[in-house]
């Protein structure tokens, strides 16, 4: 799509927050199809990849994510966005966006992160996990050929915040990793515009690429699946341990850090697991990182369970706090009590949330206005 | 699909000179003519066809991930098209394709995504692209191309034999890869059981009619892409309805060239062909070579002559 066309689309637009999927491209266009041309991208990227090795006869060994995939000529890596050509590595979904809303921040869900704020969320098809659960599947486990795409460079990302006084930018939906050098090159060109990044992703990443990438973000959302590398392994199909190392990271390198816990009904709901996540957490990076647990809903490879009982995550919500853990939410239950944060110091609310919607911040600074604690966030 | 205890795999030679470019369509086409008539054991090569095919529409799934000099030959196919159209088939009932039209004109082909004539087309042309009901086996779980699910009767598959730097070998049953919206997704463990698994999801293992490997020109090592020291002359293709037998039989062709040229084993190399074994287990076809009849038919000016061996 050109880039003309596509910010005047933009700029008759109105908000759309509904759940990232290709067919709402033109939706987010604001039913504005009728007046402009939207011209979906007919080619993929050729933009060389970061973080590979070349290798003997013409291989490749991508060095993006821990799963290290040997590449040959014409071939993709697991993430199908990824692919050698004549010994040289490249990623095809550079600029190619194929889901694109205005989201809440509370959506991602990021709660200690200028709440009642909005992210520009970008997502390209590709996911280097297979996870049973996954509710955008449609886009995560595509090809990029696959999807509808259309072009989008990081400049038209800023220059869309800009003109819809969005203060930030999510790479989400799918799996940023995947799209690692659009992200990366996003986040810096946002950053010299003062307009803030935040991954939402599912950790799956390799140590050097992240400590590159970290620089530019400003939040990072983890999708922590599980705490059993055997979960990882029958129901992600990735490793647990090289997540857990980049949570530590992430943790370490200062950067603004959340985690969801997706509680999916008899996989990853026993008491055992949700005290020893816990107690991981509390160990490794601390009582104040703030945890979402998560509802499922059945759907892509486990239609055959049932959604989350509430009674299970109020039950993973009881473990976390005796464990220690100070900010423990209930996600994807509209209108729970445990939507609000409550200050662990005097027990007031101080942000109080009805669904994504944030109807109230009683912090000044960082502090508590009842007490003065310390609220961890960047608000 | 096979249904006998012992699987029958047709391997038609060239007997003559080794041409500087591929074999031709008419060279091709008298190739065919031998093994469909092997395979079926009659003498009318209508019947022949039409006792494996479907009335209706028929797929032709090529594989042309490797352009020009690693993929399905035009000729090839331009040759079985003929057959088909010369024993009755219409041309509109017969669709040529592969995973993407990008890749069928490098490979050579004319696309045609209308609705006339032979068509040739990608899964992603307009109006194709992947059914939406995700259809399991096993580990496997994926769209497959609406090409096989929605408009042909049944389909033959018509791979080129190679080297592959995962799977093994790249044969019949790895060009259904082609098929699905996910394969980057089932390339650990040497494509084992996955390649297996894809070949039994609903749509591919119930459209399934025949293999016909092309065999002439062979990328014994380095593959799938073209690596020109590996490439070899076998001069021949090979015909199954078994389609883990057929590959089972160019796995050993695969095998002798590594052998005669000096390479190390696939084993040795950390890439053994498992899948056909866990084919077999599925109950796909025979992947032990002495449950399987193999004929080798030479072909040349002077007609049809019985082989000794494969070699």
């Amino acid at each position: 799509m050109k880039r003309r066309t596509f910010m005047r689309c933009i700029g008759c637009g109105a908000v759309a927050t509904a759940v990232a999927q290709t067919e709402l491209l033109p939706e987010f266009l604001g039913g504005m199809q009728n007046a402009c041309a939207f011209d979906y991208s007919e080619n993929l990227a050729s933009v060389e990849a970061r973080y590979y090795k070349k290798l003997d006869g013409g291989g490749v060994e991508c060095q993006i994510c821990p799963r290290h995939c040997m590449v040959t000529d014409l071939e993709r890596g697991y993430c199908g966005t990824r692919e050698n050509r004549d010994g040289t590595y490249y990623t095809l979904v550079y600029g190619k966006a194929c889901a694109l809303n205005i989201d809440p921040i509370e959506k991602k869900p990021l709660y200690h992160f200028h709440p009642g704020t909005t992210a520009l969320s970008v997502a390209t098809a590709g996911c280097n996990c297979n996870c049973k659960f996954c509710q955008n599947w449609d886009i995560s486990q595509s090809r990029p050929e696959q999807t509808k795409n259309f072009d989008l460079s990081p400049d038209d990302m800023v220059e869309i915040c800009r003109t819809r006084s969005v203060p930030n930018i999510a790479y989400t939906y799918s799996e940023p990793v995947i799209f690692y050098e659009y992200m990366y090159d996003t986040a810096k060109r946002a950053h010299e515009a003062g307009i803030k990044s935040v991954m939402i992703t599912g950790g799956y990443i390799d140590d050097k690429p992240l400590a590159e990438l970290l620089p530019h973000l400003d939040a990072v959302k983890v999708d922590l699946k599980g705490i059993r590398e055997a979960y990882y392994r029958d129901v992600v199909g990735a490793k647990l341990q090289p997540v857990l190392d980049r949570l530590v990271q992430i943790r370490r390198a200062g950067v603004w850090l959340e985690l969801v816990y997706l509680v999916v009904p008899t996989l990853n709901d026993s008491d055992a697991e949700f005290t020893d996540l816990a107690r991981w957490i509390k160990a490794n990076l601390g009582t104040d990182v703030p945890v979402h647990f998560s509802k499922f809903h059945p759907q892509y490879l486990l239609k055959n369970l049932p959604a989350t009982p509430l009674a299970t995550l109020e039950r993973a919500y009881d473990v976390s706090r005796a464990e220690g853990l100070e900010y423990v939410y209930v996600g994807n239950v509209p209108g729970h009590r445990t939507e609000s944060t409550f200050c662990p110091g005097c027990g007031e609310v101080v942000i109080e949330r009805k669904g994504y919607r944030v109807r109230g911040i009683n912090i000044d600074g960082n502090a508590c206005r009842s007490c003065s604690r310390t609220i961890p966030g960047i608000f | 699909m096979y249904t006998n205890n012992m699987s029958t795999v047709i391997v038609v030679k060239h007997n003559g000179r080794q041409p500087d470019r591929g074999l031709s369509v008419d060279v091709y086409y008298r190739l065919l003519e031998a093994g469909i008539l092997a395979l079926a054991g009659g003498e009318d090569i209508g019947r022949a066809w039409n006792r494996f095919l479907p009335a209706g529409t028929v797929g032709i799934k090529v594989n042309c991930l490797a352009k020009k000099f690693n993929s399905t030959p035009v000729a090839l196919a331009e040759a079985l098209v003929r057959h088909l159209t010369d024993h009755g088939r219409d041309a509109n009932d017969i669709i040529v394709w592969e995973r993407t039209g990008r890749e069928l004109a490098a490979a050579g082909y004319t696309l045609n995504a209308s609705a006339n004539g032979l068509r040739c087309l990608g899964t992603d042309a307009n109006g194709v692209g992947y059914g939406q009901e995700l259809h399991s086996s096993g580990e496997v779980n994926s769209l497959v191309s609406r090409v096989l699910t929605d408009m042909v009767d049944g389909n033959i598959n018509l791979p080129v034999l190679k080297d592959h730097s995962l799977a093994g070998m790249s044969g019949g049953m790895k060009n259904m890869y082609g098929a699905i919206h996910n394969p980057n997704k089932y390339h650990d463990g040497n494509c084992s059981p996955f390649c297996a698994q894809v070949n039994a999801l609903e749509p591919i293992r119930t459209r399934y009619r025949l293999t016909i490997t092309d065999a002439v020109r062979i990328q014994y090592n380095g593959g799938p892409g073209y690596v020109a020291q590996y490439m070899a002359y076998f001069g021949g293709v090979i015909l199954s309805d078994d389609p883990v037998a057929a590959d089972a039989i160019a796995l050993r062709i695969l095998k002798r060239l590594r052998a005669d040229n000096g390479l190390p084993t696939l084993e040795e190399v950390g890439r053994p062909v498992r899948y056909l074994q866990a084919a077999e287990d599925l109950g796909l076809g025979k992947a032990d070579p002495d449950e399987i009849v193999t004929k080798v038919l030479l072909v040349g000016e002077g007609g049809v002559a019985h082989a000794g061996g494969l070699f």
